[in-house]
């Protein structure tokens, strides 16, 4: 949920005329009111002496600079992911505690990978963009202000490289493509796809919750102001509710779970276990089917084993992971229709057979066979869509879309199984750039995309043969899920790619990720785009 | 003094990456001969070993291996020796993604053989990127016609007949041996029933009810005697009944008409996937039921000890494959194994994936098998046997030729006639190692 954080938002920023002064490499910024403390950072039981300066820059937003007092030449500029724009009450799995907007600098993923990139010399930078929610272009602002100020402050920076998470990795590869002459090499980590792409996604399943289980869920158009607002954290309640109602029933009968007492879906359509019905809706949304504790590929030790595998597993990961998606959806297409002025999310003309038709065969055992989900998409082809407001809509995607354009050695890391944030993301922005190498456009050998996998089985079971939720979340699941030592390989890569010019060698690459079985990288592996792309 | 340390070191590092220079996005679609060396080759399978799959299935890998480690005894291919690794997927889908590309980034296999299921290796391919990697994909055990698509799976060849194919065959079948009675079908809810369904009806043939699609998985004992009670009382007569699923659900179906005593009732016609008698006597189908029912196949029966191909993989088998019954299952992982020497060696010495995947679709034809009906690779065909023989067990599980004359059928996945064919098996290599070049 870390990278879940949608916030609040609307507040409007005139970064017009900043993005149009930083049409040259290295603008002058704005403003730089920072104050600077010498302090020290606990990289393991190195310490770690570095000058922490703290400002605000010409959009009102926070930056942090960490400067080592052994400074390699190399400032990494850290863009975070998406935060909540929106204050939220206690809502439990959402937000157990409440949260406000959260406009504090981030420098690095972590706090402990900050530390080791101390000590190795880095110095670090980033921002807490002062507009939250789906804040592309102010990410982009923030990340290039807060390079500008380092660089005018410490001139001893050599070399740049931009990074960042989820919508941050977008937010690096937006400012690497549009401004390269500021940057030596760019590290997108979990990259997001485009603001439709990802909407899709998440609303697709929301769609689809709402279609099949509970039609109380709002989903799109919220009203404006407070009503909106309030309709808001009504539909989190409602979501959350149909969710626990469907774990519950698969936990009681998994077998033949029963569908939540909300749904109004025919009665022919409820003879189908629940379950293979919220599979469908992941596989027409593309959200994985392997999550934290579900593989696809386990099962407990006796006769239900294949079964349990072949048939549980990918739909308990979907809801697993969907359960995420649902709520993303929800905050996500609020802040978007607040922010675009109407309704983003389309799935008015969206042919969900075609999108499924070779996951039907894949999956066909766990969808309680191919006609049963031929039905449930026929009574979903017969249902009413939603129509997005095409002004809305040009609003969105009149903001920077990646082009595919690299010309600073760009390495990206991606998780196979990331429910939020698709490997297809990265493989988006592979097959873009090889496009734009096929047209002449970039260079080629500028990008290497290095995958995160989960183990080949995972999900454990207790001795009486139910599933264990793992204590640790399973590496190559989730999102942005990457273990520290993953990123501080990746990150020296791309620092060594800054200091060359040029993407590390292969067997560099080797070496640097061969304590990480988890990581691989194979030119031709190509997870699937997402559904918006296909 | 750092920062002049740091220098060097940076311009050390820079001609060392510069003198390296291989980017790794810049690298050619992998090198054409991943393992292969001078003196060896390494092959990969992913398919069931455990599981319930793998109690029907999980017999073909070590048979494709002992058929290998006898080639190996003689001499290998061209001097190499085959080695084959063989990968878990419990006939899962999932699984089979991850073992397959496991297969080809960590194992660094050269090519992948007999892959088995159509949902599992649909799965794999494409996460694999066994196209991109241009994998040979040799004789994967699946009739889905969707495997045909050579677009799609360009370095894939079947070594089955597809099962809208076997449905075309079965329908003309039932035309001729079975006019005016009435026909049902119970078939699996996925790909391999409606490839059946759809063969069926582009051949023209009309059951008397619409097909009984069921989920794998969910053909119970209870649902079982539902269906035939439904179909007996339906129809009077010996109703026909197509029996398209898995070889443990035909034994579910037909426990359930010894239950209710239909066995007499219908005559029964079961798919070659699901028609394997030493599995149904196995799963405790009776002899007694077994005894007679049609069914339709492209190899020899593994029972028949004048098949000179049965014969030499039985002897193979006892030497190389010590302690496991020799069946259907053996007899198919071994005329893999051999299609695949001679395609290595049609290959030729510089071997290479884009050579091997040239040399079957140019000799791949010709190629000696076990396989009773002919081989139909070529540059625009992917399908390995291109019909059927009609068999009808016995109550010792022997399949014989129905009607008592061994009659070979030919046709196609589309619209194209069931023929009668006048094909003759190429004759057993000497001692069953291939010469072929």
């Amino acid at each position: 949920m870390k990278n879940l954080k949608l916030t609040k938002g609307l507040i409007t920023l005139s970064s017009a005329a900043l993005v149009a002064a930083l049409t040259v490499a290295l603008p002058a910024t704005a403003q730089a009111a920072d104050t600077c403390v010498k302090t020290t950072v606990l990289s393991g039981t190195k310490s770690v002496s570095v000058e922490k300066c703290n400002g605000t820059d010409g959009n009102n937003s926070k930056y942090e600079i960490m400067m080592p007092a052994k400074f390699n030449g190399t400032l990494m500029v850290y863009s975070h992911g998406i935060r909540y724009n929106v204050n939220l009450p206690a809502i439990p799995v959402v937000a157990p505690k409440g949260s406000l907007v959260n406009y504090a600098p981030e420098v690095a993923p972590s706090t402990e990978v900050a530390a080791a990139l101390l000590a190795q010399g880095f110095a670090l930078a980033g921002s807490g963009v002062q507009t939250q929610g789906w804040n592309l272009t102010e990410g982009v602002d923030a990340a290039l202000q807060v390079l500008t100020i380092a660089r005018d402050k410490y001139s001893k920076i050599s070399r740049v490289v931009t990074w960042g998470n989820s919508l941050g990795g977008l937010t690096s590869q937006a400012l690497a493509e549009q401004y390269s002459g500021a940057v030596d090499a760019a590290l997108p980590l979990c990259i997001a796809d485009s603001a439709q792409a990802e909407i899709t996604m998440a609303g697709d399943f929301l769609w689809g919750m709402k279609t099949l289980f509970n039609p109380a869920i709002k989903g799109t158009n919220y009203s404006a102001g407070q009503a909106g607002y309030v309709e808001m954290l009504t539909d989190l309640g409602t979501v959350l509710t149909t969710l626990q109602s469907l774990q519950a029933a698969i936990a009681a009968n998994p077998t033949a779970p029963a569908w939540p007492a909300t749904s109004t879906a025919p009665a022919a359509l409820k003879a189908l276990p629940v379950r293979s019905v919220v599979l469908l809706l992941g596989l027409m949304a593309g959200i994985p089917t392997q999550s934290n504790t579900y593989d696809a590929s386990s099962g407990p030790a006796g006769a239900s084993e294949t079964t349990f595998g072949l048939v549980l597993s990918p739909a308990l990961a979907v809801l697993e992971n969907g359960a995420e998606a649902a709520i993303l959806a929800v905050i996500a297409n609020y802040d978007m229709e607040v922010r675009y002025g109407g309704v983003v999310f389309d799935n008015s003309t969206t042919n969900y057979v075609s999108r499924v038709s070779e996951e039907l065969d894949q999956y066909a055992a766990a969808l309680t066979g191919r006609n049963s989900a031929l039905a449930v998409l026929g009574y979903l082809g017969l249902m009413p869509r939603v129509k997005a407001n095409p002004e809305a809509v040009a609003k969105m995607n009149s903001v920077y879309q990646l082009q595919g354009k690299i010309d600073v050695p760009t390495i990206t890391l991606a998780t196979t199984a990331d429910n939020i944030t698709p490997a297809g993301a990265a493989q988006y922005l592979k097959n873009q750039y090889e496009a734009s190498v096929a047209n002449g456009v970039s260079k080629s050998g500028k990008l290497l995309t290095v995958w995160n996998k989960p183990d080949d089985a995972y999900t454990e079971f207790s001795s009486a043969g139910a599933p264990v939720a793992p204590v640790v979340k399973t590496n190559g699941t989730g999102h942005c899920n990457y273990t520290t030592s993953q990123i501080l390989a990746v990150a020296t890569l791309a620092a060594s790619a800054a200091k060359t010019g040029r993407l590390p060698s292969s067997s560099a690459v080797n070496a640097a990720i061969k304590n990480e079985p988890n990581l691989f990288v194979d030119p031709n592996f190509a997870p699937p785009l997402l559904k918006f792309r296909q | 003094m750092i920062r002049n340390k740091s220098m060097k070191r940076a311009t050390l590092a820079s001609a060392i990456v510069a003198t390296s220079a291989m980017v790794l996005s810049i690298v050619p679609a992998q090198a054409n001969s991943t393992g292969v060396t001078a003196t060896s080759i390494k092959l990969g399978v992913s398919t069931p070993l455990t599981g319930s799959a793998g109690l029907v299935y999980g017999k073909v890998p070590g048979a494709m291996r002992a058929y290998f480690d006898y080639i190996n005894a003689n001499g290998g291919v061209n001097g190499r020796k085959i080695s084959l690794v063989i990968r878990d997927d419990k006939y899962l889908p999932t699984l089979a993604a991850t073992q397959t590309t496991n297969l080809i980034l960590k194992d660094k296999v050269f090519a992948l053989v007999g892959a088995l299921g159509t949902a599992t290796h649909s799965k794999a391919y494409t996460a694999a990127a066994l196209a991109k990697n241009n994998v040979p994909d040799l004789f994967i055990n699946t009739g889905f016609s969707g495997f045909t698509n050579k677009a799609k799976y360009p370095t894939t060849f079947m070594v089955l007949p597809t099962y809208a194919m076997e449905a075309k065959v079965m329908a003309k079948v039932i035309k001729d041996n079975f006019p005016g009675q009435a026909t049902f079908m119970l078939a699996q809810d996925d790909e391999f029933g409606s490839d059946g369904v759809a063969g069926f009806t582009t051949a023209g043939h009309k059951f008397s009810a619409t097909p009984t699609l069921y989920p794998q998985g969910t053909m119970t004992a209870a649902r079982a005697e539902g269906a035939l009670s439904a179909l007996a009382a339906a129809a009077p007569g010996k109703p026909v009944l197509v029996l398209f699923g898995t070889t443990d659900v035909t034994a579910t179906i037909l426990k359930a008409a010894e239950k209710l005593e239909l066995t007499k009732k219908f005559t029964f016609l079961a798919g070659s996937v699901g028609a394997d008698a030493n599995t149904l006597l196995a799963l405790g189908v009776k002899s007694t039921t077994i005894d007679g029912i049609v069914s339709a196949s492209f190899m020899p029966d593994a029972k028949d000890l004048t098949d000179p191909y049965v014969k030499q993989f039985i002897d193979i088998n006892t030497k190389y494959n010590k302690g496991v019954t020799f069946d259907n299952y053996v007899l198919a992982g071994m005329n893999s194994a051999m299609l695949t020497v001679q395609a290595l060696r049609a290959a030729g010495k510089n071997l290479t994936r884009a050579g091997l995947i040239s040399a079957i679709e140019a000799k791949g034809s010709k190629f000696a098998s076990a396989g009773l009906v002919p081989l139909g690779w070529s540059a625009t065909s992917r399908v390995g046997y291109n019909g059927y023989w009609v068999s009808q067990l016995n109550a010792k599980g022997e399949g014989k030729p129905y009607g008592g004359k061994l009659v070979i059928y030919t046709t196609d996945s589309g619209a194209g006639a069931v023929e009668i064919s006048n094909f003759t098996r190429p004759t057993m290599p000497r001692n069953g190692i291939p010469t072929n070049s």
